[in-house]
């Protein structure tokens, strides 16, 4: 019996299957309007590249935003708990987690042994999630990885609120038309500061605590991260395949049922 | 003509009250309490439309205040924000209200309860009060909300003024508060004070506290005999009914019934899994959602320390008007909502985590209450030092908008799976 994770977010959808060795295949799809849907082409994916097939004997847990009410999983778990144990399976010396997803930060605490002991997340405001800085890319007019890059150059840090993503945006119009225009290094840094100084407000509602890993998709924006780095005061984890760390908690959860001889 | 109280939102309370108290009396599964307690809330609602009509003086008060003396003065009190509740409870007309309460310019940031009852007040839907009580008691917005309710209503109000501490002199000054109070009402509703009544009232108060404390016990039993439901009607039971008869009635019914319950190992939901503390109030129009939530995960709220549980000590009913100003220094929400915490209070949630065999907490933040919200942190690190771990839920106890039900599913389903993995 094989155990497959799958995380269904907002923008994409992800799964990983696990054996008794490690991650044997992964999969990353664009999440579509059926959460049904989107994670059945991703455990396709993932199970293909895994050379099985459904009735080869899968254990499904599903997570994410829309992991709650599909029917191809036996079971369904939280992301906060399936954050918990992907980020512990890959670094057991992690004691809290930032997740950055596209449209939601959450931040855990996660015991010795890769239990949830705490979170706290924030959702209510674009601001400070990855879909807040897609549309700050669009109105830089330039794509996320150039922005990442762009924003190590920086030598100042422009005033970017972050309370309200809809303030920021025209905060962000008023430094590029400003005269003369604030350097766009500097806005992007400024972008980035913004969505960092909302992390860390979350991180100290819990109380930091360290190692701190990030996870999600923003955590492989490497000029955001060395902002975080910069503001924590110290270095974090971050995993080959941030944006994979749920669907992988998911499958440890699978693989836990498996070995309790949970049959879903 | 109709009468200004016929015009008020009250004769739909007691309809909704006398509907459930009828349902509950026609189910004989039911148990005897329910139907008390919904007989004790249209009661007191129906004491309050017909008081103008009867030619009593209605006096609306805030929270927490000493209404055994308007009760001895044969005065008929009107709770503000317990009406308020009702109103979003039973009615479902908090948008309604909130929005007459933005209209006098009361910000978001205000607690709810306190907006939505200066726009009932405009909106006419609370009777028009003869006269307006209000105090420090328990915070700046019990202590501002008066002087708004007396210019809506064009009536006269009286301040009560709370010392923080308790010494002598404070005690001295308080009682010298409470005898200006009585003047004052004397003077306006031409009622005198009975003495003896309030004696009796007094008596029957200590009684009250007792009572609470012998529910508390109970509650200590695993599995919990008491429902999830249960903390909104002790609560209204002692904001509402202070010292009244119909409260004992309630209150010794629901004694009899959850001591029958721990004698036959009975719990409130089964299999009982979860065992939690609760901390401030959980969002009053959630009420059904949270029994049902119990139900399904096996989850029981077995104890709420700042609100429920009243400091030690006893009433004496000769000395009533002392009573009245000691019992006013027992409440249990003093405790984090009233000057300093004190060792004392923070020792009680530790005591509280261990006698009640609790698995974990929930501290409902209620955003309008920033000075309570000041202690999450606090608290929640006490709890975690003894290994209880602590949900917090950002809401609003009067305002649906603020957070969706599907929300708050979700945030608690997380914390259950988190007691369940440890």
């Amino acid at each position: 019996m094989r155990a497959l994770g799958v995380d269904i977010g907002s923008l994409t959808t992800k799964a990983v299957i696990l054996d008794g060795e490690g991650i044997i295949a992964s999969s990353v799809i664009a999440s579509g309007d059926e959460s049904e849907q989107s994670a059945g082409n991703a455990i396709d994916e993932a199970l293909k590249q895994a050379g099985l097939k459904k009735d080869d004997g899968v254990f499904i847990v599903s997570t994410g935003a829309g992991g709650k009410d599909i029917s191809l999983s036996q079971q369904s778990k939280s992301l906060t708990s399936c954050l918990a144990r992907g980020v512990h399976r890959l670094f057991p010396s992690a004691r809290m987690s930032i997740d950055m997803g596209a449209e939601s930060s959450t931040v855990i605490k996660i015991s010795e042994r890769g239990r949830l002991n705490d979170w706290v997340n924030q959702d209510k405001c674009a601001a400070g999630t990855g879909i807040f800085l897609q549309q700050m890319a669009k109105l830089m007019q330039m794509p996320l990885d150039e922005m990442a890059a762009l924003s190590l150059q920086a030598k100042g840090r422009a005033d970017i609120t972050s309370t309200c993503a809809v303030f920021a945006e025209s905060e962000v119009i008023s430094h590029v038309h400003r005269e003369p225009p604030t350097p766009k290094e500097d806005i992007v840094a400024g972008i980035y500061y913004s969505v960092v100084s909302r992390i860390i407000s979350l991180c100290k509602r819990i109380g930091i605590e360290r190692d701190v890993a990030v996870t999600g998709g923003v955590a492989m924006n490497g000029g955001l991260v060395k902002i975080l780095e910069g503001e924590l005061g110290f270095a974090v984890l971050v995993p080959e395949r941030p944006q994979l760390v749920a669907a992988l908690g998911a499958a440890v959860v699978a693989q836990e049922s498996i070995e309790k001889g949970i049959s879903g | 003509m109709v009468s200004e109280t016929k015009k008020s939102k009250i004769d739909a309370i007691i309809r909704a009250s006398r509907l459930i108290m009828r349902m509950n009396q026609a189910n004989p599964a039911s148990p005897k309490s329910e139907a008390l307690y919904y007989k004790m809330l249209t009661s007191y609602y129906t004491c309050l439309l017909n008081a103008h009509d009867e030619g009593k003086f209605i006096a609306a008060h805030t929270v927490f205040f000493p209404s055994e003396i308007l009760y001895a003065m044969d005065i008929v009190p009107m709770h503000t924000e317990t009406t308020t509740w009702m109103m979003a409870l039973f009615l479902g007309e908090q948008a309604e209200i909130l929005s007459a309460g933005a209209e006098l310019g009361l910000v978001p940031e205000i607690c709810s309860p306190h907006r939505g009852l200066a726009g009932a007040f405009s909106l006419g839907a609370l009777p028009r009060p003869d006269a307006m009580l209000w105090s420090n008691l328990i915070c700046d917005n019990t202590a501002k909300s008066g002087e708004l309710i007396m210019e809506i209503n064009k009536c006269p109000g009286f301040y009560l003024d709370h010392p923080f501490q308790r010494s002598e002199t404070e005690d001295k000054y308080f009682l010298g508060e409470l005898e200006d109070m009585i003047c004052f009402l004397e003077e306006k509703s031409g009622q005198k004070m009975d003495w003896d009544k309030l004696s009796k009232i007094v008596q029957r108060m200590d009684h009250q506290m007792e009572l609470f404390r012998e529910i508390g016990e109970l509650r200590k039993t695993v599995p919990s005999p008491f429902p999830n439901r249960g903390f909104l009607q002790l609560l209204t039971t002692d904001y509402l009914c202070p010292g009244q008869p119909e409260a004992i009635e309630y209150l010794e019914a629901l004694r009899d019934e959850l001591a029958e319950m721990v004698r036959e190992r009975k719990g409130a939901v089964s299999p009982e899994r979860f065992r939690l503390m609760t901390l401030f109030v959980p969002p009053m129009y959630l009420m059904g959602f949270l029994e049902k939530i119990g139900q399904e995960y096996g989850v029981v709220s077995v104890v709420e320390p700042l609100f429920t549980r009243w400091a030690e000590g006893r009433l004496d009913p000769s000395q009533p008007l002392e009573s009245v100003a000691r019992k006013a220094a027992m409440i249990p929400e003093r405790r984090s909502m009233y000057g300093p915490l004190g060792q004392e209070a923070l020792q009680d949630l530790v005591d509280c985590a261990e006698q009640y065999k609790v698995d974990g907490a929930v501290y409902w933040a209620f955003m309008g209450c920033r000075h309570t919200c000041a202690t999450v942190k606090l608290f929640k690190d006490l709890l975690n030092e003894v290994d209880v771990p602590v949900l917090t839920i950002d809401c609003d106890i009067v305002d649906p908008t603020i957070n969706s039900e599907a929300e708050i599913r979700e945030k608690m389903e997380q914390f259950f799976e988190l007691l369940e993995d440890r």
